[in-house]
Order: C-alpha cells, then structure tokens, then sequence
C-alpha cells in the first residue's frame, strides 16, 4: 500500500485520546488524588492536606455506604437479568409476526428514545400515590380502595424504580437480540426439527448460543451506562424514604454538593467507577468468548 | 379426524394467546408515553381529579401556549434552554463524529498493536458514572471559570460521545470492502482521495446514524448537566425540566408539555436511525 506510515493508526486516535486524556483521564487522577484529602467545598485550604486513606477506611464503616452498595448491586441484578429476558421474549414475539414487523420494531424502540430522567418523572407522575396512572387504575377497576402508596415506602420504591429501569432498557436487549435471530440462518432450526428436537431443545441448543453474542452487545452497552440509573432515582425517590433508595451514584452526589464533602464523596466515587469497570470488562470478556464460539460454529 | 381438529384448536389457540401476549407487551411500551401526551392536553383541575376522570373532557394547548410565551406566564425560560440544549447538543456532536471518524478509520483499516486494548481502553473511560465525573470536572471548571458555560458542557459531551461514535463508526466502514479503496488507490488516487471519494460516501449513512446518536446522548444527558451548569445561560432542558418542580408541588400539566417537547425530536431522530443503529453496533463487535 502506497503512502502507509507506520503511525497512521496512531495519528488517527490522537484527537480521541488527547479529548479523553483532558476530559476523563486527568480529571480522574485529580479526583484519585482528592479522594485522599478531607477537601471541602466551603473550604479550599483543605485541597493540599493529604490524610492518606482515612476516607476509605471510613467508608468501610459507613453503613450507609455499604446500603447503598448493595442496593446498586441488587438493582442491576434484577434489572440486567429482567431486561434480558424481557428482551429474549420480546424480540420472539416480534420476530414471529408474520405482518405488520417493522411497525413492532418501531414501537419496541419507543423507549429508547426517552431520556432517563423523563423516564423517572414519567414513572413518578404514574406511580404518584394520589394522583398516579396506577392507583387510579387499580381503584377504579376495585382491586383496592387504599391508595398504595408506591413511592413513599421503601420496599415499592424500590420495585417502582426497578419498574421505570426495566421499561426504559428492555428495548436494547430486545431490539439487538432480534438482530441476531433475523441474522440467524433457517437451515440449522429446520435441521434440529427433522431431527426430532422439542421446541424447547431447538430453542436452548440452536437458537440460544446463536442469539447469545448479540445479547453480550447489549450488556456491554447497558454496562456502558449502568449509570443513568441516577437520573431515575434522583426525580423519582431522591434517595428517600428516609436514604432507603439511595444508590450509590446519589449518595456521591448528595456527599459531594449537599454536603460539600468532595474529598469523600471523590472516594465513594471511585468505588463507583470500579464497580461500572467490573461489569464492562465481564461483559466484555463474555462477548469475546460468546464470539469465538460463533466463529467455531458458523 | 378426532387427532386433527384437537391440533387445530390446539394451533388455533396458540394463535390467539400470542395475539394477546403480543398486544399487551405493545401495550406496556407505549402507554406511560401516551399518559404523557394525553396528560400535557388536560387542564390541571382534570389531572388532580378525585375520582380520576378517565376519559378527557375537554382538550387543549394551554400548557404548551404557556411555556413558549416567556418567564412571565409559563414559569420556566423554556426558549432558553431549547436554545442552549440545542447549540450545546449540535456542536458537540459535530465534533465527536470527526473524532471518531478519524478513530474508526484507525481501528477498522489498520492492524497495530495492542488494538483491542486500546479499544477497551477507550470503552472504559465511558463507564465512569456522569456523576463520579462530575465531581473533578465541577472543581476544574469552577477554576478554569468555564463553569455553566455552553463550552464546558460541549467539552464534556465531545469525550462522553468519542468512545461510542468509534465503535459505531467502526463497525461501518468494515462493512465497506476494502478493495474499494485498494482499487481507486491504483487508479491513481491517494489514500486520502479514496476515503473521501470511495468509503466515506458508502460509509455515509452509518456516520449520520452515529451522529444521530451522540446528538440524542447531549439531549438527553442530566447528571452531567445538573453540575456543570446552574443559570439560564446555558441550562439545558433535562436541567430545565426540573424547574417545575416547586418544594412541595410538581406542575404536572407544564411537566408533561416539556416532555413531550423533548421528546419529539428525539422521536423522530432515532425512527430515521433505527437501521442502520443496530448494524452498526453488531457489525463492529460481532466480526472482530
């Protein structure tokens, strides 16, 4: 090839890098650095004194922290797995439709389209205990005369939120899940039927490993942005009842502006920022591996 | 006989069920974003009724009338915001497409090494938190004085987009043949001809899709936005939208008009994506 430099490749990702370098690599390392000093906002002086990791170590203590911790872990659980299946038993439906396909695949994508936070105002407007889409609904068709009050105790919140996060991220699993069974050749599903494969077989030991790849692009891309969860939470609950649906990303935000603690919050962030590395490079390694699979099968 | 019409019924009923699995998970897509239209359209006293009035009585478009005549009756400086979310969004999105343009090239045309890991690396700064980024990026800019500026904003929003514009675009241009090029180069074009000439075009719709989609990440992004801006100046509207939210009372009825503002182009932004968005994203990570 005429006129191929050695470094073309690398000049090509310098703007991206020099972008990223500025924007998140340095200003992380500065909030690395913070996280190991008692900076508060109210008082600058405080920057240039190191206290070593007394902010972790008081982090390990805090039990409000380690409730937010795992209430993190346990929405994206929930909320993963649900969307997955959803997904799976979405992209089925629509793909069976023998008329009508691309209007479903629009409508399916419908909630993509909505931004977190409308997805959490929209969800707090229906889950309003007084006025809300749901209460009327469930009062005037009599299943109960109270109002339930879904987003002021703790436990409703916490399946109001789960509801909003799963309505607002079904649709990536679904629609990238769909892709693959659209992609996927007839002759191996014709092949397993001849042989005399139940549905469920053909499904689990055909169609599943072949869809499987496409299901990891769509928990890589959620795990990208595990994060918009916060923008959920901080218009439906704001963390409350009473901190019972603080998460982690609105307990760092409330420590750092609320409170003005960034030193602090910069360290409960840093926790944050590697439980979101964790779930990408998992989901990386799964779609790295669900890949060669493909390529030894196919 | 007795065997065939069991299996009809049997067939017969499978349909039916399917029928109404299928409407009713339809059903769950799209109603809170009807409830949404619906609720902008009704007076506020019908939306507060006790027991609820179901069937709208009277419609009209008082609330969006409201919003767009000014602080003064609407109560919120929407113009404003629509005009920062607008000038913050395109600008940046201009930029993260040239950007990764210039990447996605690298990774797709190119053999170097440790290429995976410089595309996980990539990857991973976008899983930091907005909010986690938030925090150093508010002390600097607070210092820089490019706080609650339409700068800093489209700053931001330029390294939120490039990781995910890269692997977009990526994916594109492999499915461009790379004997395309080869062929224009021996006939005489330079390399940068034929990427202009030959890929760049093929590639063009995937790009606009890509830039589809960074312009709706800026539109759409809040935790960012929370922090680093704080006045009318640059304000953007999912910053904005939280304006009609008073200490103890929430305007639904402006609330839901906003949303739909905000949604709609949005809306019809990703139908005209919608294709090429999922080739691209299979594509580039399926093929290796």
């Amino acid at each position: 090839m005429k006129g191929f430099k050695p470094s073309a490749p690398f000049l090509l990702l310098l703007p991206a890098m020099i972008v990223l370098a500025a924007v998140v690599v340095v200003p992380l390392l500065l909030s690395l650095y913070s996280s190991f000093t008692p900076f508060r906002l109210t008082r600058p002086e405080t920057f240039f004194v190191v206290i070593g990791i007394r902010n972790y170590l008081s982090i390990l203590s805090n039990t409000d922290f380690w409730w937010a911790f795992g209430r993190t872990v346990l929405l994206l659980t929930i909320a993963l797995n649900l969307e997955m299946l959803l997904g799976l038993g979405l992209a089925m439906l629509v793909e069976k439709a023998t008329r009508g396909q691309r209007i479903l695949r629009t409508l399916m994508m419908f909630p993509m389209m909505f931004s977190p936070i409308l997805v959490g105002f929209q969800f707090k407007f229906m889950f309003n205990d007084n006025i809300g889409l749901v209460n009327n609904a469930l009062q005037s068709l009599g299943i109960t005369q109270d109002a339930i009050p879904w987003l002021i105790e703790s436990h409703l919140a916490f399946i109001a939120i789960s509801i909003a996060e799963i309505w607002s991220s079904t649709a990536i699993f679904a629609i990238l899940i769909l892709a693959g069974l659209l992609a996927m050749p007839k002759e191996p599903i014709e092949a397993a039927r001849v042989d005399g494969c139940t549905p469920w077989q053909t499904f689990r030991y055909v169609t599943w490993p072949f869809v499987m790849p496409f299901a990891y692009i769509a928990m890589t891309i959620r795990s990208l942005d595990v994060a918009r969860a916060y923008d959920i939470v901080k218009i439906m609950t704001d963390g409350g009842p009473a901190g019972r649906t603080e998460l982690l990303w609105t307990l760092v935000a409330r420590t750092a502006y609320s409170d003005g603690r960034m030193g602090m919050a910069n360290a409960m962030a840093y926790v944050s920022i590697l439980l979101s590395i964790a779930f990408t490079v998992y989901f990386f390694n799964k779609l790295a591996a669900a890949r060669t699979q493909i390529g030894a099968e196919w | 006989m007795d065997e065939n019409s069991s299996a009809r019924l049997k067939r017969r009923l499978v349909g039916v069920v399917y029928r109404i699995g299928l409407f009713l998970a339809m059903l769950t897509i799209c109603l809170p974003g009807l409830w949404i239209v619906l609720s902008s359209l009704r007076p506020t006293v019908e939306i507060m009724a006790k027991p609820p009035v179901w069937i709208p009585q009277e419609i009209s478009f008082d609330a969006y009338v409201a919003m767009f005549s000014g602080i003064g009756k609407g109560g919120i400086p929407v113009i404003e915001y629509f005009r920062n979310s607008l000038i913050i969004s395109v600008t940046s999105t201009v930029i993260a497409v040239a950007i990764g343009m210039a990447g996605g090239y690298a990774f797709a045309r190119y053999r170097f090494r440790g290429k995976s890991s410089v595309f996980l690396g990539l990857m991973l700064t976008r899983t930091v938190p907005g909010i986690a980024l938030s925090l150093p990026l508010f002390f600097l800019y607070v210092r820089l004085g490019i706080i609650d500026t339409h700068f800093g904003l489209i700053l931001a929003y330029v390294a939120l987009n490039v990781p995910f514009t890269i692997w977009l675009i990526d994916g594109f241009f492999r499915q461009v043949p790379k004997d395309l090029a080869e062929a224009a180069q021996i006939d005489g074009c330079t390399r940068w001809q034929a990427f202009w000439q030959v890929e760049f075009p093929l590639a063009g719709p995937g790009i606009a899709s890509a830039a589809i989609f960074a312009f709706l990440t800026c539109w759409n992004e809040f935790a960012l936005a929370s922090q680093l801006t704080r006045s009318v100046s640059a304000k953007t509207l999912p910053v904005g939208l939280l304006d009609y939210t008073a200490e103890f009372t929430i305007d639904w009825r402006g609330m839901c008009a906003l949303a739909v503002v905000m949604i709609i182009p949005a809306l019809t932004l990703t139908f005209i994506v919608q294709k090429h968005l999922v080739g691209g994203l299979t594509s580039g990570a399926v093929k290796g």
